[in-house]
């Protein structure tokens, strides 16, 4: 009886070692990101998350997973209140209310990670190739912006592999809003875009005021 | 009897004074006075995360920051002040100098953020720590009978760090102090495995600590 008991513990205790020990991860992003300290541009827009956009769920190789969907949507939200005063949110194009807003759709090319046994170097990396599709409400396309984010966390002595994927992802959505924040009005299409959203608006204004 | 137990003790003493770092503090401040904080001021501790292959690693800034904590000083965690002004110091935003500095703090918002958290000093903290070389070799082996580890295996850690004190009021460099330790650590399989562990980066983090400490003097709002 106690043999047999025995072997059993001794069974259960060498799968949780094998089980600690394998290489797969599966990673689910629920943490919030903070406001972004930005002063927004009084203009619109309108943002389209697709259900394929905010449902994400990206296999860069066969032994990882992540779920970075709804972790990016609440990142945008965010970052996306930085850079415009007056937005909305939907799910597809045809939800749009807004009139003279510019229409963002984001979606995913593509995201690549790095473990130390793939670098040689005791770190993972998360790459997040992002491409936003800026069109008018009208449907004219402004630009198509390609946005690639990157994260990178130090591989720590018994740390999780799925832990650390999963810091990485976090910082690599860091990245994407602090990109966004930085470059978003540096692109010359939108640049162009805003000026003439503005001037647009000046003239309404003029337009108003004189009888 | 007594020859054997000499032995042991001569054994043990060369090993323990083995797995002792030895730590190099280099300063350079432009003037010798004590920087002034008053006491309503903070100090945030940040790491630089833009190298690609290493990180400056969070458990050594808040080993720093907790070195630095006593005599008044009040340090402010750094991810809550990363978070707080995000996205201006992520690894992408973050200003490598002080003339970034100065076109970041113009912006109104950024300046009253960092007065609001009340933060006079930001410290930059950039390094790592390497294994730079091993030697020896260690078998283990389990067997129905029992088990154990034979051998001895040894490798050297190199902890680098540099702190860069930069005044947010006037936007000016006030000192740099740069930290080099060096250990050898140890690990003797006598049936058991053995270790004798240099603590090199928890003896860079206290120099480095106390160090800072020392960098900076708390006046009271009374003696100003």
């Amino acid at each position: 009886m106690f043999t047999i008991k025995m072997k059993m513990f001794a069974t259960v205790l060498s799968l949780i070692v094998l089980s600690g020990c394998s290489s797969s991860a599966s990673v689910q992003l629920t943490n919030d990101f903070p406001q972004v300290l930005a002063k927004p541009k009084p203009l619109s827009a309108a943002i389209v998350f697709e259900p394929s956009f905010s449902n994400y769920v990206a296999r860069p190789n066969e032994k990882t997973e992540i779920d970075i969907g709804s972790a990016q949507v609440r990142l945008l939200r965010n970052a996306f209140a930085g850079l415009f005063s007056n937005l909305e949110f939907v799910a597809s194009r045809e939800e749009i209310t807004l009139d003279r807003a510019m229409v963002i759709i984001p979606s995913i090319r593509e995201v690549q990670v790095s473990v130390p046994s793939d670098n040689y170097l005791n770190v993972f990396e998360v790459w997040i190739k992002y491409n936003l599709d800026l069109e008018t409400t009208d449907g004219d396309t402004i630009d198509s912006w390609f946005m690639p984010a990157y994260g990178k966390t130090p591989d720590a002595f018994m740390a999780s592999k799925s832990a650390a994927i999963g810091e990485a992802a976090i910082i690599a959505l860091r990245d994407a809003g602090a990109k966004l924040m930085l470059d978003f009005y540096r692109i010359p299409t939108v640049n162009n875009w805003a000026i003439e959203e503005r001037r647009k608006a000046r003239q309404a204004n003029i337009r108003e005021v004189s009888p | 009897m007594k020859l054997s137990r000499l032995l042991l003790l001569l054994l043990t003493t060369i090993i323990i004074a083995g797995c002792s770092a030895t730590t190099t503090i280099d300063e350079y401040r432009p003037t010798g006075e004590a920087i002034a904080l008053n006491e309503d001021d903070r100090i945030v501790l940040l790491g630089r995360r833009d190298a690609g292959h290493y990180e400056t690693d969070r458990e050594f800034i808040s080993c720093v920051g907790e070195k630095m904590k006593g005599g008044d000083i009040r340090v402010l965690p750094e991810q809550e002040f990363i978070d707080a002004i995000y996205p201006w110091f992520e690894p992408r935003t973050a200003p490598k100098g002080l003339l970034r500095l100065k076109r970041l703090m113009q912006d109104g918002s950024i300046k009253d953020e960092v007065n609001k958290l009340s933060i006079r000093y930001l410290v930059w903290l950039d390094g790592s720590t390497e294994t730079l070389d091993s030697g020896g070799s260690m078998s283990c082996a389990i067997g129905p009978g029992g088990g154990g580890c034979f051998g001895f295996a040894q490798w050297d850690k190199l902890s680098v760090y540099e702190a860069i004190v930069w005044d947010l009021q006037d936007l000016t460099e006030k000192g740099r102090l740069r930290v080099d330790s060096e250990g050898t650590s140890y690990l003797i399989g006598a049936v058991a495995p053995i270790p004798f562990l240099t603590p090199v980066k928890s003896d860079a983090c206290a120099s480095l600590g106390n160090q800072l400490k020392g960098f900076f003097t708390v006046q009271s709002n009374a003696e100003q």
